[in-house]
């Protein structure tokens, strides 16, 4: 093929002017990262009594880093292509403790081999998100509310399955393998990571597909009026969610190596802050994959760097203080996307003189 | 003589690089019905809303009463006494009748009490002034659409404006109600209110009216007495210049049959036993007023709204159309007259665009093929001479015109075998514009069948073969190509046939 | 009566529910178990009002929550330090106008979409108290405790004052040409500013309200405990909005009043001792909220479907 088709895959929004200033948005956060990096390799590595390195500068953590990021980041890329159709799915992180605990029933109680448990977990997140699909499209329900009642439901049915109490534990070794262990040098799960991430970002910058959802997220009318399946393609990304989903439930199963209602409480928001802080316009229409990862890492590395700061660790609170960042990262980033508009906004008027109203004669 | 109760002296109002206003002066006495009169596009919407201060003027000034204006703002405007009434009906859809005339009527300061005894009392009153037999607890959005003109009718009646503007009220009233109307216009004129109306009906405007001014591109043409002029002398000021255009020449004559219509209709969109036949090479004119129903035949054949009734018949096969890409499949295709929510996606670069409609064809795997891709957008680059920085530049970088190239070309590479174009020229300067009909005209030659969907009567004219005009939701006439621009009028206005 | 088709069948369910329980479980009915029920969804209903207003002008609001627990927090701060609850009161409520005046300024000023910036107020808000208190439990004096009155009579005078501002507001609401600004805006922000409104403002001050009324919510949420913990407020932003969609506040603004919401609300908080006294297991109720709420959408869909036609 020519030598358009090996140029990276942000090269479809990498082009034109105004995609400039996205990949601008791109590029800042990568030196934005690598300044936290470099901020947390001095600031956070030291040497203990032993005379070993210990802290952020370490492999170890580096793979910690990886390791956690996983299921957040697969969320996050779950949450990309529906929010470049101008929509939301609140229900992911609830979805995911779903999936985790039957997962856990289906092999602890229904006594199913692994894979098969995990090939039904996977079909059972592919209905879960076709039950969102079908509210959104065929009733043409507003996704922030469709996926805040499954966000109730998923949770709520996970609940009652476990009875708010029961924890699925003892897997096999081989399954904690994947969340647990190293494979070809990397945290076994980083490696599934890549994989959905390589697919969804072929998905949704080479194929038609992610032309669609684009071109949905930009003028949903537009895209009816050119012959585009709009409703089909909708589904299609909330069923993919569903099943990313499914997917980020196994692999946190297989790294606490139990499965309980909780999983994933609160991941929704930390996904959807990655999506929106790795440049992915709320409106819809814009948004990349590489961001995506981006803004997961930046979250990733702060939290952990934070952990490994001597002043944080004696004051124990490195997840707050994440928390609190990435929050305000949310901020400013959101503020920083409108201000060129607002500021051209307040360039003076032309004919802007004085008011005066005449009164209102009797 | 006393100041008018309104005058704009050389307003100017632009849109992007398109001039809808350029340079008008008009007045308004108090009493009077004073009837601004235009082709389609010829500027009567954007002078209403300046007068409604909906939107700013680039130029100009508005002076009321004598007094000069600086900031023209809607609570400015209903401050002054000024109050339209809508084509469509401006109202709050989910509140009541009553809660609708309290919002505009009584907006003026926040912490007002509403006294719904005595805004039910008074809305009751109004509706019975106007004789219009509405609860006034009626949710808006079951109401009719002339029941809820006839709303928008009673809050301006209650407002106690001084200036009233009614853009085309009648255009959904029935015989009925349109008497109401026209009672309550008297009314208003009886008690120094100055009305500006604004209709296509010139026998209306022959009994209201006294004054009337003519609007064409974006200027007054001239403000007559209505007892100095005669139905003629007005439909030669808004048609005004004979066709002094220059249309491209067929080079070669029709062939078989492509399209053929039998008694086709929808309820939903209000059109009506439509019948007629596109052949190949042809261009088929629709003419007709905004509102005849011409776009809402286009969304029909194109399966956006589905026919109730009737047989569409395509190269000899019959269709059922129910959505955009059967149409497609079939080789119909339809370049929609809103241009930046249909036509063209302003954010994706103009290849996307252009290959928007053929993802199937050009990319089978599904696998997007970029070269393919440019090759295939520098073709219809070229072919139509899209003038742009080049396949990547986003299409709402492009002016009008060129924007329009862009969806032709997104249809033109589906090979249609019948082309929809809905007022293809409608915001396009006038160089462009040449260029468009003429790559119209050589896309018939090469055998394809057009319909095109042209407000601009020396366009619809010049351009078609044949004229099918258009008025209420069905086919009036069909006239030969090349007609007295006077005769389609006519048609069109529903003062002949 | 079709106008109110949707809160009377919010309300008609409400009934079922309630008479089911009456045959099946009177032991629900009984005065003092029912008042402490009440008195713990007082709080909610007072920031459910609020919400109403923020949807019913087709934004949201995901924040309460974490505006709930600071302002909880400080509050009870204030409170162990001695402030007398006469000041307590006003700061708390002070608070939380800040917080939404913040989130209004970003939403209307700057147009940003209001679930992205309360979900970033939200975050930043909760993990920020996080940090500074670690969890740790505010203990209060005794006076604050249903302000030194009885519980009975303290229970008392929080229903009666979250009933009083229910019924003020969905008066004003409907009285006040301000609350008629709100569905104005809600429906067509367009046609309102052509009708004189400023649409702009009006979702400002919306968030401002919204604020100031979780404000006090927290403070109701005080009286009622020894003790003020941290999380108090968490998950309240998806159980208000709840409340709010399922008692027929159309998500798309511009429709719904506050007794739906009320109704609504009384509904989901229903689901939990209607589970416990027909001997289903608690941990049903998170989902039957779901299905609720769900179904409630799905009958608002096919509902507008067919109005459509």
């Amino acid at each position: 093929m020519s030598t358009t088709s090996q140029a990276p895959a942000i090269s479809e929004a990498a082009r034109g002017d105004w995609r400039a200033l996205l990949t601008r948005h791109e590029m800042l956060l990568l030196y934005v990262l690598i300044a936290e990096w470099v901020f947390f390799y001095i600031a956070g590595t030291s040497t203990n009594r032993r005379g070993v390195v210990v802290g952020f500068g370490t492999w170890d953590r580096q793979f910690d880093i990886l390791r956690h990021s996983c299921e957040i980041g697969l969320l996050a890329l779950a949450l990309t292509p529906v929010i470049i159709t101008a929509g939301i799915d609140l229900s992911v992180g609830s979805l995911l403790g779903l999936c985790a605990i039957l997962f856990g029933k289906l092999w602890h109680d229904g006594g199913l081999p692994i894979p098969v448990a995990m090939g039904l977990t996977l079909g059972i997140g592919a209905l879960a998100g076709a039950l969102n699909a079908i509210l959104i499209t065929a009733l043409r329900l507003p996704p922030l509310i469709v996926t805040l009642g499954t966000y109730s439901l998923f949770r709520g049915l996970a609940e009652a399955i476990t009875r708010g109490s029961i924890t699925y534990t003892d897997f096999p070794e081989n399954f904690l393998f994947i969340g647990q262990e190293r494979w070809l040098g990397l945290p076994t799960q980083a490696w599934i990571f890549i994989s959905v991430a390589l697919a969804v970002g072929i998905l949704l910058h080479r194929t038609t597909f992610g032309r669609a959802f684009r071109t949905i997220g930009l003028a949903p009318e537009g895209a009816r009026y050119a012959g585009l399946p709009v409703e089909r393609r909708l589904a299609l990304v909330y069923v993919l969610a569903g099943l990313i989903a499914a997917i980020a439930a196994i692999i946190y199963t297989a790294r606490l190596g139990q499965a309980k209602a909780d999983a994933g409480t609160g991941y929704e928001l930390f996904a959807i802050t990655a999506v929106v802080l790795g440049g992915t316009s709320i409106f819809g229409g814009t948004g990349t994959i590489a961001g995506t990862l981006l803004g997961v890492a930046a979250i990733a590395v702060l939290k952990n760097g934070l952990a490994c700061l001597p002043v944080v660790m004696r004051l124990n609170a490195a997840e707050e203080m994440s928390g609190l960042l990435t929050g305000a990262l949310l901020l400013v980033a959101l503020t920083a996307s409108v201000l060129p508009k607002i500021l051209s906004k307040l360039r003076p008027r032309r004919h802007t003189t004085i008011r005066t109203i005449p009164p209102l004669s009797p | 003589m006393s100041s008018p109760l309104l005058a704009l002296r050389q307003v100017v109002k632009n849109y992007g690089g398109v001039r809808a206003l350029r340079g008008v002066d008009f007045d308004l006495r108090a009493g009077e019905v004073h009837a601004l009169l235009g082709e389609n596009g010829a500027g009567k919407s954007t002078l209403i809303k300046i007068v409604t201060g909906a939107h700013a003027p680039d130029g100009g000034t508005i002076t009321i009463e004598g007094q000069l204006i600086a900031e023209l703002t809607p609570a400015v405007a209903r401050t002054l006494g000024i109050a339209c009434i809508y084509q469509q009906p401006a109202l709050f859809p989910d509140l009541t009748v009553a809660e609708n005339l309290a919002l505009r009527l009584d907006a003026t300061t926040a912490h007002a009490r509403v006294d719904w005894t005595a805004r039910r009392t008074y809305a009751t009153a109004l509706l019975a002034r106007i004789g219009a037999d509405i609860s006034p607890d009626a949710e808006v959005r079951y109401l009719s659409m002339p029941e809820q003109q006839l709303v928008e009718i009673a809050c301006v009646l209650g407002s106690g404006a001084r200036i009233v503007i009614m853009d085309e009220p009648t255009a959904s009233l029935t015989q009925k109600e349109q008497h109401l109307l026209y009672a309550v216009v008297h009314d208003l004129r009886k008690n120094g209110v100055g009305v500006i109306y604004i209709s296509h009906r010139l026998e209306e405007i022959f009994a209201l009216a006294d004054r009337v001014t003519v609007l064409r591109d974006g200027q007054s043409v001239g403000t007559q007495e209505l007892r100095d002029i005669n139905e003629t002398g007005l439909i030669r000021l808004m048609v005004g210049r004979e066709v002094a255009q220059v249309f491209p020449a067929a080079e070669s004559a029709p062939g078989a049959p492509v399209l053929s219509l039998l008694g086709v209709g929808c309820n939903a969109s209000g059109v009506h036993d439509v019948s007629f036949e596109v052949r190949a090479g042809e261009i088929f004119g629709l003419g007709g007023l905004v509102g005849a129903g011409r776009t809402e035949l286009a969304r029909i054949l194109f399966g956006l709204t589905p026919a109730d009734y009737g047989q569409i018949k395509l190269a000899g096969e019959t269709l059922q159309l129910s959505s955009p890409q059967q149409a497609v499949s079939h080789g119909i295709a339809y370049v929609p007259e809103d241009r930046r929510r249909h036509g063209v996606v302003l954010e994706l670069a103009l290849e996307q665009n252009i290959t928007m409609a053929i993802h199937r064809r050009l990319f089978p795997t599904t696998w997007l093929r970029f070269g393919a891709e440019r090759a295939l957008a520098l073709d219809y680059i070229r072919a139509l001479a899209i003038k742009c920085a080049g396949p990547d530049a986003p299409g709402g970088s492009l002016s009008g015109g060129n924007q329009q190239k862009v969806a032709l070309a997104r249809w033109l590479a589906t090979r249609p075998k019948l082309l929809i174009l809905d007022e293809p020229t409608q915001g396009v300067d006038v160089g462009a514009k040449t260029e468009i009909h003429k790559i119209i005209r050589r896309l018939a030659d090469e055998g394809l069948a057009v319909i095109l969907i042209s407000s601009d009567l020396p366009e619809v004219i010049g351009m078609s073969d044949r004229i099918g005009v258009m008025a209420h939701g069905t086919l009036r006439a069909i006239l030969p190509g090349g007609s007295d621009p006077r005769t389609v009028m006519a048609a069109a206005l529903g003062t002949a046939a | 009566m079709k106008r109110y088709f949707r809160e009377l069948s919010v309300l008609g369910a409400l009934l079922a529910v309630l008479l089911g329980l009456a045959l099946l479980a009177p032991a629900f009915f009984s005065p003092q178990p029912l008042l402490t029920l009440i008195t713990r969804e007082a709080p909610t209903l007072v920031v459910a009002c609020g919400m109403a207003c923020v949807i019913i002008t087709r934004q949201i609001d995901i924040s309460v929550g974490s505006i709930f627990s600071v302002c909880s927090v400080c509050a009870g701060l204030l409170a162990a330090r001695g402030w007398p609850l006469a000041l307590v009161l006003p700061a708390s409520v002070g608070l939380g106008a800040l917080f939404g005046a913040f989130n209004g300024f970003l939403v209307a000023v700057l147009r940003l979409p209001s679930i992205v910036v309360t979900l970033a107020t939200m975050v930043t808000l909760r993990q920020g108290l996080n940090l500074v208190r670690q969890g740790e439990f505010v203990n209060l004096p005794d006076h604050v405790q249903w302000f030194g009155l009885s519980q009975t009579a303290g229970q008392l005078v929080l229903v009666s004052t979250a009933l009083g501002l229910l019924v003020a507001q969905a008066l004003a609401m409907r009285h006040i040409a301000a609350g008629r600004y709100i569905y104005a805006v809600g429906t067509d922000a367009e046609t309102a500013r052509l009708a004189g409104i400023r649409p702009q403002l009006v979702t400002l001050l919306v968030f401002v309200f919204i604020g100031a009324l979780t404000g006090l919510g927290a403070m109701m949420n005080l009286a009622q405990s020894p003790q003020v913990q941290p999380l108090t407020g968490n998950g309240l932003e998806l159980k208000v909005i709840a409340a709010v969609v399922v008692g027929g506040v159309a998500i798309s603004g511009g429709r719904g009043n506050l007794w739906g919401a009320f109704a609504g609300l009384l509904l989901l908080a229903c689901v939990s001792p209607a589970l416990t006294h027909l001997h289903v297991e608690a941990y049903w109720e998170k989902a039957v909220h779901g299905a609720i709420i769900l179904l409630a959408v799905i009958a608002d869909g096919l509902r507008s479907r067919q109005s459509n036609r």
